[in-house]
């Protein structure tokens, strides 16, 4: 490859956008594993996560045009992510997308498997089914604050809300997930 | 610092992105109060045991898809193809009824057109001005209704919206004038009955995004769409182009209490972003 390598994300995006399209490969190397994950918990479901970050990439191609000069292209990225999300899901259920955080999420209630890891004991899987307690918008800021790219200010750019009111809500979630994380712990048998 | 403002930033103290100075003044309060003390401990553990979780990664047939898809833009690139999205709408079928009238309203038009021509022809002397500038806004108007004749005629042919969708997408795949084609895609976004048609008219656009009247179509339309999937749709693209114009539009859904209430809530969150 002769092609120089631009030093950040958002110069590689900009290569995109101009026609540079092997750009977009090295922004999904870049990328895709740490949007997989979070998606994953996100959704509880690795063939969902999988088909969002596709949808994500793709539409990153196809609307390469609309991509702009300022803001952060990992917060446009997980923007982009909740919006096929929705759609995804709004496809799949022909069930109108309430908001993006329901979107995103399963019925942990409903989930298959919530309560044999319930009854696990392990602190992994007790930990995973206090994720899936949470409300869904509570998990998908906590979620959001934990990827290291991402600033407050970008979860907020994200979720379309002040940085400050992020902060409060993720802690709010952590919070909440503790509770439901040490009750967990305090059910499980010996 | 207290214990609000305190634990307001604990995540971030815990995360070690706190600036040096609030850091100091949290740790400062956390040495002096027992309960924040106890805070800082459990989300710590909290957040120590989610961190733990084992990642997982995706399978190999992600990459080669997207890798695929990024080859395909790349081919079409080269053989000066634009790239149409998955699903392109195609203009739509009006009652001949209305085909009708709007053949009449031309033919009207045309006539007032020739007409005037012939009458600033026969002048002697430079042609009055504002004559000649009413005549290029009739040959303008005649045009566009010229266009819609032809476009309503066509659509009588076409079947189902399915069809529709599907001619639109081959013929965005023909190497055709770019106004062509977003006069097909805006056509469909005014005219279609389709809300499925009109909603992936609205995507198919995003790639003209650049368009004043791309723009000024979706703006202008935004009042007037039924659907609220497709108005939320044509939120989204106004939001993500930035078009200040259409603040005045997101004003005026946000507070409009017959909107759909998913519509309000979208349009006074894309005011924000404006």
């Amino acid at each position: 490859m002769d092609r120089p390598t631009p030093d950040s994300d958002h110069e590689l995006m900009l290569s995109v956008r101009e026609g540079d399209l092997d750009a977009l490969g090295e922004l999904f190397e870049r990328h895709h594993g740490h949007l997989f994950g979070y998606l994953v918990r996100m959704t509880g479901e690795r063939s969902s996560a999988e088909d969002i970050v596709q949808t994500v990439f793709q539409r990153m191609l196809k609307y390469r045009h609309t991509y702009r000069d300022e803001g952060s292209f990992t917060a446009w990225m997980y923007h982009l992510s909740r919006k096929c999300a929705a759609d995804l899901r709004r496809k799949s259920a022909s069930l109108p997308a309430d908001g993006d955080p329901e979107v995103l999420s399963r019925q942990p209630d409903d989930t298959p498997g919530a309560d044999e890891r319930a009854a696990a004991s392990d602190d992994r899987a007790l930990l995973r089914t206090a994720l899936d307690r949470l409300d869904p918008a509570d998990r998908e800021v906590l979620l959001l604050s934990r990827i290291r790219e991402l600033s407050f200010a970008e979860v907020a750019e994200v979720l379309e809300c002040s940085a400050g009111a992020a902060r409060v809500r993720a802690h709010r979630a952590l919070g909440e997930l503790r509770d439901h994380f040490f009750k967990l712990q305090k059910e499980a048998p010996p | 610092m207290n214990c609000a403002r305190t634990r307001e930033h604990l995540l971030e103290l815990i995360d070690g992105r706190l600036a040096t100075e609030t850091a100091a003044e949290v740790r400062k309060h956390l040495g002096e109060c027992q309960a924040c003390r106890n805070e800082f401990e459990t989300l710590s553990r909290t957040l120590h045991a989610l961190d733990s979780l084992p990642e997982v990664g995706p399978s190999g047939q992600l990459r080669a898809n997207v890798m695929a898809s990024i080859e395909a833009e790349k081919r079409a690139l080269r053989a000066g193809k634009w790239q149409p999205a998955p699903r392109l709408p195609r203009p739509i079928r009006l009652p001949w009824r209305i085909g009708l009238q709007a053949l009449a309203a031309c033919v009207l038009l045309a006539f007032g057109y020739l007409a005037g021509s012939h009458r600033v022809s026969t002048q002697a002397g430079p042609a009055n001005d504002a004559t000649a500038l009413q005549l290029a806004d009739l040959k303008s108007r005649m045009d566009s209704m010229g266009q819609l004749v032809g476009y309503t005629l066509l659509q009588q042919q076409k079947g189902s919206a399915n069809d529709r969708l599907e001619g639109v997408l081959t013929s965005a795949t023909l190497q055709r004038p770019v106004g062509n084609v977003i006069d097909d895609l805006v056509s469909t976004l005014v005219l279609d009955p389709s809300a499925n048609c009109r909603l992936n008219a609205v995507e198919a656009l995003y790639a003209h995004a650049d368009s004043e009247v791309v723009r000024t179509a979706i703006r202008v339309s935004l009042p007037r769409e039924q659907s609220p999937l497709v108005q939320l749709a044509m939120i989204d693209f106004l939001a993500a182009v930035r078009d200040r114009d259409a603040a005045p539009a997101f004003q005026k859904l946000s507070t409009n209490a017959l909107a759909d209430p998913s519509v309000r809530v979208a349009a006074g969150r894309a005011l924000t972003q404006l």
